[in-house]
């Protein structure tokens, strides 16, 4: 795969709206993981989850996660500097699960429970394609649209989709990234499955006990790299080469071996023609659930070998946030290449010892790397891996 | 010169396949999937079985729906609507989440290759066609199953109605066909159903769930270029007309527009069948199969803007095609 330049990048995140309110969460180690408010949680297992704060803008008709995938995706492009008469044929691709269900649901609870409900103008929202719509609608970008469904890599793959757009030269730009809000469905599921930890979750912990819930979006302007130099737009990195792979095991478990895991690392780093040993630091998967980390670990020391690479979990501060975690995790991969500091694993006290990798507690470490790779994963064995570059 | 795209199989299950899934399908597969699941599986193997392809490992998969496995999630949630937190089973949540007729798809026939859920409305088929045949003619993926499954709640439809998302008409079902380069076709002794000689998505400025005023379309232009096909060289389009006399309307002007002063003949399959997304199968063979050795256009565009052409060449068409200009120099011109 050609290169293509990241040039312009936007977050709502549960450190709240922007990519730098994003940033200085992450690096700083903090929690946004709390008490959920917004949907009912009684006789749950787990009660807690990271929410965007309040302060979302746009319109009341418009559904939160709908909100929220537009703000960032208008923060993404008007820091790439792209006025709207450049928008007419740019890509926009999002990864998607819940879309507006949490306002359907509402509904729907009132509708059984009482017998009839007033239809929300946010209804029309329901279904993850909302947010492309919407968003393209509102921002006025009018080349391929797309949204993408694979669970939990949702995000990651929305950005490894639109590289292969300007990569190919059939758009010049594309926006991409993944949105999700919390949602009933999700939490209820999650505590169904027994995954969710009633307390913050601990990636790479040795006493770990599930995942935390989060929400969020992010999105990034992909560029040709010869426009954006003619342009002499800043270039944050390149996303170099991406693996999508799929495990074909089994609906929610990962292979056990990690093999899925392990091919979409290794084809990132063949697509960009990089070897292991260049790769610096791995934003990991990182869910926290037994099963997910020692897996994950197994197919990093099967690509890199034991300990070589840095690798942290963002989702120790800010949840898992589904859809959104593989673009908001490759935001926070991005900039530690830019800002050359690797965001740390909170809350990890004792490392899992089948998890052989420095996975960075507490506390952030400056470093330069060169290559960093995001992983993400979903049900449905859906393995993404984004490699980027440190811009030249 | 880029990769020739071909299609070697097809496999529709819906109302005008009833009784075969039963067939297509294990025990085990017949008792834990859901319907629409199955209804995938089925296809998958049926659309596998045409093009006698064991691509095991190499296969990616690409599934358009615009509904997923929604009856699967209203069970779900009024699981818990019944009997509060005990009343959630955790046996239906991946149901919840779109992809779960690819993952239990991916699983059935080992396609372990990427594996795409593309959810859209009205045009979700044809973009996981047009998608899958865009990465097979860019050498990322070898060979692909590329369609798409619907199973529609009637209450949803309802409801999709009455907040003005259209009146189509819809049924159940998923349908594939099988994609792969005509070099790694020949080489396997295939037969050839079409070939996809052009493919374009994009999306025309329209409000979440509106029509558009205009009705300039780029996706035809850029499928023809990609063909190196004059808009005269199509013999017949075939659109997504299904009942929603709005959309339908913009639909026609839109052709017009793109295709004039030609006027190629116009028919939708959705028409008769009522639409869900894995048509598009059926749509792109029938059509090539249609066009001879000729050319035909398969279009559809969705209320929202979303829009997708391609152009299918029949199985007698074997002509060298004039190169399209590089999509690189279309894309910076």
């Amino acid at each position: 795969m050609k290169s293509v330049a990241v040039t312009g990048l936007g977050v709502v995140s549960p450190f709240g709206a922007g990519v730098k309110a994003f940033w200085e969460g992450i690096a700083s180690g903090s929690c946004a993981i709390r008490p959920i408010t917004l949907i009912e949680t009684e006789g749950f297992r787990c009660r807690i989850a990271a929410e965007v704060p309040a302060g979302i803008t746009g319109s009341g008709r418009r559904s939160r996660a709908d909100r929220i995938a537009l703000a960032a995706a208008r923060e993404a492009l008007d820091d790439a500097g792209i006025a709207r008469a450049e928008r007419a044929d740019a890509a926009l691709i999002v990864g998607a699960v819940g879309g507006g269900m949490m306002e359907t649901e509402a509904w729907y609870w009132q509708r059984t429970r009482a017998g009839a409900a007033p239809m929300p103008p946010a209804l029309t929202s329901c279904f993850p394609s909302s947010h492309a719509d919407v968003v393209g609608s509102a921002l006025g970008l009018g080349g391929p649209r797309e949204t993408i469904v694979t669970a939990c890599s949702s995000g990651a793959g929305s950005l490894a989709l639109a590289a292969d757009l300007v990569a190919d030269g059939v758009v010049p730009l594309a926006v991409a990234g993944g949105v999700d809000a919390l949602t009933r469905i999700c939490f209820m599921g999650f505590n169904a499955l027994k995954l969710l930890d009633p307390a913050p979750c601990r990636p790479f912990d040795r006493d770990r006990r599930g995942m935390s819930l989060g929400e969020g979006a992010a999105f990034v302007v992909l560029e040709d790299p010869r426009r954006a130099k003619a342009r002499r737009a800043r270039v944050y990195a390149e996303l170099a080469g991406y693996g999508m792979t799929g495990d074909a095991y089994h609906v929610t478990a990962p292979h056990p071996e990690g093999e899925g895991m392990a091919r979409a690392m290794r084809v990132a780093l063949a697509q960009a023609g990089v070897a292991p040993g260049d790769v610096g630091y791995v934003n990991a998967h990182g869910t926290a659930t037994l099963q997910n980390d020692r897996i994950e670990a197994r197919a990093m020391r099967t690509v890199f070998g034991e300990g070589r690479v840095l690798v942290s979990s963002t989702k120790s501060m800010i949840g898992h946030t589904m859809a959104a975690a593989g673009s908001l995790e490759a935001v926070a991969t991005v900039l530690s290449l830019v800002n050359e500091l690797v965001p740390p694993t909170a809350r990890l006290e004792n490392v899992d010892p089948e998890i052989a990798f420095d996975c960075v507690p507490h506390k952030a470490r400056e470093v330069t790397v060169e290559h960093a790779i995001s992983n993400s994963f979903g049900f449905g064995g859906q393995n993404v891996t984004l490699l980027f570059r440190r811009a030249g | 010169m880029s990769t020739r795209v071909v299609v070697t199989g097809a496999g529709v299950v819906d109302g005008h396949t009833s009784g075969l899934t039963s067939r297509l399908l294990d025990e085990t597969e017949a008792r834990r999937l859901s319907r629409i699941c199955q209804f995938t599986v089925a296809a998958a193997r049926l659309a596998l079985g045409e093009a006698g392809l064991d691509a095991r490992g190499d296969l990616a998969l690409l599934v358009g729906t615009e509904f997923g496995d929604m009856v699967s999630t209203i069970a779900f949630v009024d699981g818990y609507l019944r009997g509060g937190p005990v009343g959630v089973s955790p046996l239906l949540f991946p149901h919840t989440v779109m992809n779960t007729m690819a993952a239990t798809t991916a699983i059935a026939v080992s396609a372990k290759d990427l594996s795409l859920t593309l959810n859209t409305w009205t045009v979700a088929g044809e973009l996981a066609i047009a998608r899958g045949a865009a990465m097979i003619r860019a050498g990322r993926i070898r060979a692909c199953l590329a369609g798409g499954a619907d199973e529609p709640p009637p209450k949803v439809v309802q409801t999709i109605r009455e907040i003005g998302g259209g009146g189509d008409v819809r049924s159940d079902g998923a349908g594939f066909v099988v994609l792969e380069s005509l070099e790694s076709a020949q080489a396997r002794g295939a037969a050839i159903l079409a070939e996809i000689v052009g493919m374009a998505w994009r999306a025309l400025p329209a409000r979440p769930h509106g029509i558009g005023r205009g009705a300039d379309s780029k996706a035809i232009a850029a499928a023809l270029a990609e063909a190196g096909a004059g808009a005269e060289e199509i013999g017949h389009v075939y659109t997504s007309a299904s009942g929603d006399a709005e959309r339908e309307a913009w639909e026609d002007a839109i052709l017009d527009r793109a295709l004039a002063p030609h006027q190629p003949s116009r028919r939708a399959l959705s028409l008769a069948a009522g639409r869900h997304s894995g048509l598009a199968a059926r749509v792109v063979v029938t059509a090539a199969a249609e066009a001879g050795d000729g050319l035909a256009l398969v279009h559809a565009v969705a209320r929202g803007g979303n829009q997708v052409a391609i152009v299918v060449a029949g199985p007698g068409a074997r002509r060298e095609r004039s190169s399209p200009r590089p999509t690189t120099e279309r894309a910076l011109a």
